[in-house]
């Protein structure tokens, strides 16, 4: 049994990938040259040139139209449940420590004050069912400058276009919704936010709605409070968090971390009455009168921008609040 | 081309190609099916992240080996495969001339042998012969060096020269001659 010379084995890779179309032009000519002088090498090539003939013939070979399609609408399905539940995640610092926000395909659908946690166990996404959380940095880190700016005081909307899948129930979305549309700078209660839905005597039930609200910040819950001006809950008992979220909108609490109240003295008042007029805090018995039926302003701005005018009494155009 | 297309251009553009490589490879229908559905919702979680510039196909395709490599990890699986592919591997038809019969014989004699090579070199050998890719994204494919991808399809194609010694072959054959009209 003969040794195959060294040139024949040296060259054997090159002349394989020549002969199936594979090759650099320097080893084609390395090839040909060989090839030219070795007649084994030659039948070699040419073997190699009738299989990749068959090679050829494994690409024409397309499986069966139909699984394919059947494999396709099994694909498509699968990827509109995908959609339906992925939600994108990211944690970042903020001044009120760690924030997760997620976002859906339809919209931001979770805002979560996560303290000193970073890891999504913390969160409730880990929790929840029917949602698949992916953390993605590209995708929240707009929303995240802007909740930054928001937390500044340079920026006073979140115009975020919001999923509100988590929450509790179509009750929970429409307390959510009305919250909503409380504008910065404005307080009202959670008996204003009851009867503004139609539902005066769910006072508690909306207290506990916005307990679970799954995007404070960009749903202002903490614009809403106890009718006698007490802060009350927010992100369970985070009460600081409240006052300095409303602090930034120009709205003043005093008192203790268990027991502040909003400093009504401080506020313009709107009683919703006719003339849509606002009055300043001293105007006959306003400042006692429960907050809800009265709503709270932080500014002469913000009652303009409302469509209200001042009012003729106690006149707050000349003698505007100074903090 | 500038932006980014919308997914569902993508799953059309390529689910079909995709499809029939993890077929190739996977030898089974419900296996093919399911892990090329799986490349595209893994693509889909992913897509958002690549860039404008990003070789999509070549993507899919490495997303589609690294599925289909985790999945033959198992080797029971593996051994399930091969029994399936042995089965599937007689359906060929011995109608026709007899150059046609022979290059039929050849063609799925070489169906067997490359699904007997080894995992990498039958990816690299599909990756590359039937799908046209190039070593460069065949290697990233595979986590190897372009010069890696390219020498598993050089052993790929000397064991196939192997398993067709002594088989008769049409002489320079035009392949797509003897192909059936689709
Ligand atoms: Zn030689
Ligand atoms: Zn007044």
């Amino acid at each position: 049994m003969s040794r195959k010379p060294r040139t024949c084995i040296e060259i054997e890779a090159d002349l394989v990938a020549a002969a199936t179309g594979d090759a650099e032009p320097g080893a084609v000519r390395r090839v040909e040259h060989h090839i030219d002088a070795c007649a084994p090498c030659r039948g070699e090539f040419r073997r190699y040139r009738e299989i990749d003939g068959v090679v050829g013939a494994l690409r024409g070979a397309p499986a069966a139209a139909e699984s394919v399609a059947r494999a396709r609408e099994g694909l498509e399905s699968r990827l509109a449940d995908l959609k339906s539940r992925l939600v994108s995640y990211r944690v970042f610092p903020s001044p009120l420590g760690h924030i997760l926000i997620a976002r859906s395909e339809l919209g931001v659908s979770l805002v979560e004050y996560l303290g000193e946690h970073t890891d999504l166990g913390a969160s409730r996404l880990s929790r929840v069912t029917g949602v698949d959380p992916q953390e993605d940095g590209a995708e929240i880190e707009a929303l995240h400058r802007e909740l930054l700016e928001y937390l500044r005081g340079d920026r006073t909307r979140l115009e975020w276009p919001l999923d509100l899948r988590l929450a509790r129930s179509d009750f929970h979305r429409t307390v959510l919704q009305a919250t909503a549309a409380i504008p910065y700078g404005a307080v009202t209660s959670y008996a204003g936010i009851a009867t503004e839905i139609g539902k005066p005597a769910a006072t508690r039930a909306v207290a506990q709605a916005l307990r679970w609200n799954p995007l404070p910040i960009v749903v202002p819950c903490h614009r809403i409070i106890g009718t006698s001006g007490a802060l009350t809950g927010y992100a369970g008992s985070q009460i600081g968090l409240k006052q300095r979220l409303l602090a930034v909108e120009g709205v003043r609490a005093m008192g203790t971390r268990h027991d502040a109240r909003v400093a009504r003295n401080t506020l313009y008042h709107y009683d919703r009455n006719d003339q849509h007029e606002y009055c300043l805090p001293t105007c006959g018995d306003i400042a006692r009168r429960p907050i809800g039926p009265v709503t709270l302003l932080a500014s002469r701005e913000l009652a303009g921008s409302l469509g209200l005018v001042p009012c003729t009494a106690c006149r707050p155009d000349l003698h505007p609040l100074t903090v | 081309m500038m932006g980014v297309q919308p997914f569902e251009t993508i799953v059309g553009a390529h689910h079909a190609e995709i499809y029939r490589y993890i077929r190739r490879v996977t030898s089974r229908a419900t296996e093919a099916e399911d892990l090329s559905q799986e490349t595209f919702l893994r693509a889909y979680r992913a897509y958002r992240t690549l860039g404008p510039e990003a070789n999509v196909r070549a993507w899919l395709f490495a997303i589609a080996t690294n599925l289909t490599r985790n999945h033959f990890r198992s080797e029971k699986r593996r051994r399930t495969a091969h029994l399936a592919a042995s089965v599937e591997g007689r359906e060929a038809d011995p109608e026709g001339p007899e150059d046609e019969a022979r290059f039929r014989e050849a063609k799925t004699l070489l169906e067997s042998t490359v699904r007997g090579l080894p995992l990498k070199q039958r990816l690299a050998f599909i990756l590359r012969k039937i799908h046209d890719l190039d070593y460069e994204a065949i290697g990233r494919s595979l986590d190897c060096s372009a010069e890696s991808a390219r020498a598993h399809v050089f052993q790929a194609l000397r064991k196939v020269r192997l398993s067709l010694n002594g088989h008769a072959l049409p002489p320079e054959t035009s392949p797509t001659n003897m192909e059936q009209p689709r």
